[in-house]
């Protein structure tokens, strides 16, 4: 029952602004139990930094319990730590040994410049998803819901898609900074369903383009965004995604 | 977006990758056939079977060269142009990378593919100049044909262990890059599901090991057990 | 000032029909004359500001994250109610309209509940047509589920992620407006003042989270849905960044403030295990179907539970309520989880917690059943706790989970400031003094969606509103009061934290205004309280630069108002001598020790005007009850 508190080295990227240059900078963390979080580990070292007139280490958070998708560093070089299908928020710092040194560096693509140490700017994704992300649809304006009719493979895999949080670790994680399978949970949850058809092929067709212009990198296969999403989610997207757009450019 | 410009989207891009990277996989697997003849200690065959592709086909082996070489140049093009898109997407690097693990398919093979790709072009070059290019020997079949002889040709080229060496470090590069490649190919595509999926990885190594060792395969026999003698 | 709930004559089923059709309507080509600002983009703010776009309104939207999506409406878990009666066992409007307003325990406005009922079913037809994936069976229709211990089946869920499906409708919704450049998106930007031009709310200044400027925004009339203010007992089940402050401009700028003491707190939370614990995490109550509550019966038996024999355990909700068992309503089984530990039962390292126990479960379907039920929530306790629950019982604890208080407003959804309007839980809403499961999710979109896009209409069209601009003297000043409250945050430069402070106030809030509370408690606190708001402006330190990034600098300015917010929420709770809903007084209890209401003298809404700090002035809204009569909530 009993847990011994450790000692963490933590070796953290502080950064500025976007035009300041970075550097690694390491803190020691003493008397850490192994039942926090790891975003508490950072908070008693930011009140340490507090206390000490230092300047406390930024970092974007909300719901600490990995459905926002506020969250996201990389940690000891993978996005989102260790531990697959998890948040940053969700990482326990009994998965380090004591006397360990942690590495945590922020998001790293063109798209998501940082703002200040580990916070990074994904409003990409917003742009992204303004160009059809969505059925248009009306307030009001629809019809009764038990006129749409959805298979339940449909409905359970349309759900799959939809888990994404938007957090960006496949971003970080993917060796191109692709958002190929940000997009591609998004275009296949909604052209998985009836109600999103109408309007598949303009939806594939903007949200790519879009993509593109934020100067993400293109996908090549490699799965490390699969591998990192919290919510799991396949690359199975990916491949749906470029299905929808083959169709769309064809026809 | 018009048709013109969707291919020189990211996607537009890998789907013209995919889809040449499949045109050139069936182009080795003919190769690699034709290559067979080599291991005939009759030359006649294989010699006969390449002046039936240089000589035998009229005009159609210029229209069948150049749509392989502009298959190749697509590839290369676009592998080109994908790499430093995908460079450019991630200004500063990390201090520090550990592959996910898990599901990933992430490999040396996948993260190398244009410096492979790079090797096999060059190799492309270089195995055109050797070859198609090199020395012209005659000779006369036994039913009389005057012919190239470039089985002679290709037994004196791996009767030097560098020659040899080289080659089938360049062949072992292209089995990596088939490994990841063919698979790869089709989620490009778009072609993905549960069960074809796991099928298509599988089929891609057995392909990449088939392809790897059948090219080696050649120069290795022709050095080491026949030393280069005809 | 006199309280007008603006409430439409006529019979309940058809107020809003009515009154829809007694609304002005903005002419078309009016409306994009107008710009409106939305602050917030949850279930409520989110959807507003689509349909506002929708309709022509020019909209700004504005959120603290850095993307609309990430509001806190995306945690919620459960479902959302609706009365479409698909599995046809007997609900319908009346009956959703009925449970929701006892569940409220008779302190809800019965018009505005009965409508929540009706739109309710749009709300469903809206989702589906965005893409939300509710769960469907077989033959493609909805799967619908019971919830929170309701009895018909009329809760609509998207595996657990309920919330977040439903937002991200909205969001996307937004999104589509934002792409025809109807509404203008302001991330990473937080309200901190409302401006008032002509006693009308014409205006916001937000402090840009990045760059640390004070921005005016010009509109013609303002919305919040800036959801509610349970992290001011620090450690809560909401969102770290969610605050009321955006509600606490509003509220000194003139909004009277309704019911600040209802509070809910959920049962099944997970304990906190440290004094670093920052936040704490919620599990489903469904675990209460199948789990049983209990705790040693000796005080301080620090035995391991499965060394616990079955005749030294007291099941105590069982005992106490033999008809409901472990199903009892959310306040109950806080409030009698708190008992059993305030007695020194409690378990667990800290005390706080009481077993909620899946052996005989486990023994009577199977592992392999509760794994499928709830093997989700045993995997993320498992993570968090490190602790197996299929072979140790889980602990859990209360937490604080949802605020039915909020800024007081009308039938139409506005505050006492004209033009300030406020919907979702930021409002003092339609749950009364308790709200029901899947109902907060049906609430915060009714107003967004079905409600509030119609009233606004009516204000805009029927109000002069000459044009101002943002060089106007009251944007100035606002802007300039702002930056000198920040600043003199930052110029403290004293001794304790503003976490420590923060952590401080919840804790008097927790144990003071919490589950259960009485007079000497509740006048501590009013004692405490000042105090310790006069230290934090005296004594706390707050970090780094103000015109960068600086969250320690946000919360400082969140914790501030909490300072202040705390005072009222025992103000009027204290007030309230009567027990009903999330609010129980000790002093008024039945012989059993249940919750008693006092509908002779409480039978209102008490909204409270800002006079100076410390100072407030009651104002009672009767609550009337025309279609159904008040009855004492039994769960024996």
């Amino acid at each position: 029952m009993e847990k011994k508190n450790i000692t963490i080295y933590v070796k953290v990227w502080r950064q500025e602004d976007a035009n300041t240059k970075g550097r690694f900078q390491t803190y020691t963390v003493e008397d850490v139990n192994p039942d926090m979080s790891f975003l508490e580990m950072l908070d008693v070292l930011n009140e340490n930094l507090i206390k000490n007139d230092d300047i406390p280490i930024e970092f974007d958070n909300d719901c600490r319990e990995g459905i926002c998708g506020m969250c996201g560093v990389v940690i000891n070089g993978t996005a989102h730590g260790p531990k697959s299908g998890t948040t940053t928020c969700e990482v326990r710092m009994r998965q380090f040994k004591d006397g360990q040194t942690i590495l945590v560096e922020p998001w790293r693509a063109r798209p998501f410049p940082v703002i200040k140490d580990l916070v990074v700017d994904r409003t990409a994704f917003d742009r992204i998803m303004s160009k059809g992300g969505y059925i248009s649809v009306r307030t009001g304006g629809v019809p009764e819901a038990r006129s749409i009719l959805v298979p339940k493979e449909n409905a359970d895999q349309a759900m799959d898609m939809a888990a994404c949080i938007g957090c960006g670790a496949c971003v970080a994680a993917c060796p191109n900074a692709s958002a190929a399978l940000f997009v591609g949970a998004k275009v296949s949850h909604l052209g998985l369903l009836p109600q999103g058809r109408p309007e598949a092929k303009r939806r594939v067709d903007r949200m790519v383009v879009q993509m593109d212009e934020e100067g993400f990198g293109a996908c090549s296969n490699h799965g490390e965004c699969e591998a990192v999403c919290p919510k799991e989610i396949s690359i199975t997207a990916i491949a749906r995604m470029r299905r929808e757009f083959l169709k769309a450019a064809v026809g | 977006m018009r048709f013109s410009m969707s291919l020189f989207s990211s996607i537009g891009k890998k789907l013209f990758m995919g889809l040449s990277g499949l045109m050139l996989s069936g182009f080795i697997v003919v190769h690699l056939l034709g290559n067979l003849a080599l291991l005939n200690p009759d030359r006649d065959p294989f010699n006969k079977y390449a002046h039936f592709l240089t000589h035998g086909l009229g005009n159609a082996i210029y229209v069948a060269e150049f749509l392989l070489a502009a298959i190749f140049i697509i590839h290369i093009v676009y592998a080109v142009a994908v790499t430093w898109g995908n460079w450019m997407a991630r200004p500063v690097g990390y201090a520090k990378v550990t592959n996910a693990g898990g599901t990933s398919r992430k490999s040396i093979a996948s993260t190398t593919m244009i410096y492979g790709g790079v090797l096999i072009a060059i190799f492309t070059v270089m195995h055109l100049y050797h070859f198609k290019f090199g020395e012209v020997i005659m000779y006369t079949t036994k039913d009389g044909q005057q012919i190239r002889d470039l089985y002679a040709v290709v037994y004196q080229f791996f009767g030097n262990i560098w020659n040899t060496v080289f080659y089938i470090v360049v062949m072992l590069i292209l089995g990596f890059h088939l490994s990841h490649g063919v698979w790869s190919a089709f989620q490009s595509l778009g072609l993905n599901g549960r069960r074809f999926t796991p099928f298509i990885q599988g089929f891609g190594y057995v392909f990449a090991v088939i392809m790897g060792v059948g090219f080696i395969g050649l120069p290795f026999y022709i050095y080491f057990l026949t030393g280069g003698a005809q | 000032m006199k309280l007008d709930s603006k409430v439409p004559s006529g019979p309940l089923a058809e107020k809003w029909d009515k009154h829809r059709f007694d609304m002005k309507v903005v002419n078309p080509k009016n409306k994009r004359k107008f710009t409106i600002i939305v602050v917030g983009t949850g279930l409520a703010g989110a959807s507003a500001a689509a349909s506002l776009g929708e309709l022509g309104y020019k909209v700004k939207n504005f959120c603290i994250q850095d993307s609309p999506r990430r509001a806190h409406s995306i945690a919620a878990q459960g479902g959302i109610n609706a009365a479409k009666n698909y599995q046809n066992d007997g609900d319908s409007i009346w009956r959703l309209f009925y449970d929701t307003i006892k569940g409220g325990d008779y302190r809800a406005r019965e018009a505005n509940v009965y409508r929540l009922a009706q739109v309710s079913n749009n709300i469903i037809d809206q989702a589906v047509a965005q893409g939300v994936p509710f769960a469907r069976e077989y033959g493609g229709l909805f799967a619908n589920r019971s919830f929170g211990g309701a009895l018909v089946s009329r809760t609509f869920y998207a595996r657990g992620q309920t919330g977040q499906q439903l937002l991200l409708g909205a969001y996307s919704a937004l999104m589509r407006q934002v792409d025809e450049g109807r509404v203008d998106l302001y991330p990473r930007r937080e309200m901190v003042d409302l401006v008032l031009i002509d006693g009308k709310a014409r205006g916001i200044i937000t402090r840009n989270l990045v760059t640390g400027e004070y921005e005016s925004h010009v509109g013609d009339a303002v919305v919040l849905g800036t959801g509610g203010y349970g992290t001011a007992y620090y450690l809560s089940t909401l969102a770290v960044n969610s605050n009321a402050s955006a509600v606490w401009r509003a509220h000194k700028k003139g909004a009277l403030f309704g019911n600040p003491c209802y509070v809910q707190i959920h049962p099944t939370c997970i304990p906190r295990s440290g004094d670093y614990q920052s936040k704490l995490t919620l599990m489903s109550e469904s675990l209460r179907n199948d789990g049983r509550v209990w705790v040693p019966k000796k005080a301080g038996d620090k035995r391991h539970p499965n060394d616990i024999p079955e005749e030294e355990r007291d099941y105590y909700l069982e005992r106490k309520y033999p008809t409901f068992g472990n199903m009892v309503p959310r306040d109950v089984a806080s409030r009698n989880a708190k008992a059993v530990c305030d007695e020194g039962r409690g378990v667990g390292e800290t005390g706080l917690a009481v077993y909620l126990d899946f052996r005989d479960a486990i023994k009577d379907f199977g592992r392999k059943t509760i794994e499928e039920r709830y093997g989700n929530l045993f995997d993320m306790y498992k993570e968090i706790t490190d602790e197996d629950a299929y072979e140790v019982p889980m602990r859990i604890y209360p937490a604080v989970h949802y605020t039915m208080g909020g800024l007081w407003v009308d039938y139409n959804l506005m505050s006492t400031i004209p033009g300030l309007h406020v919907i979702g839980e930021a409002n003092f809403s339609d749950h009364g003094a308790n709200r029901l499961g899947a109902s907060a999710l049906m609430q915060g979109l009714s107003d967004g969606y079905f409600v509030l896009p119609y009233t606004i209409g009516n204000y805009l069209g029927g109000t002069e509103l000459p044009k101002v601009s943002e060089d106007h003297e009251a944007f100035k000043e606002a802007s300039n009061e702002a930056k000198a409250r920040y600043d003199k945050l930052l110029s403290i430069k004293g001794n304790k934290t503003v976490k420590e402070f923060h952590k401080e106030l919840g804790e008097i809030l927790w144990n003071k205004v919490g589950m259960a509370r009485n007079e000497k408690g509740l006048k501590e606190a009013l004692e405490m309280i000042p105090k310790l708001r006069e230290e934090f402006w005296q004594n706390v330190k707050v970090a780094g630069r103000p015109d960068s990034l600086n969250k320690n600098l946000e919360f400082a300015g969140r914790v501030a108002d909490y300072m202040e917010l705390a005072e009222l929420m025992a103000k009027d709770a204290l007030h309230r001598t009567e027990s009903c809903g999330g609010h129980f007084r000790e002093e008024s209890q039945t012989e059993e020790g249940e919750a008693l209401r006092d509908d002779e003298n409480f039978s209102y809404v008490a909204a409270w005007e800002f006079k100076k700090l410390g100072e407030w002035e009651l104002h009672k809204e009767p609550l009337v009850f025309e279609n159904v009569t008040p009855t004492q909530r039994s769960y024996k």
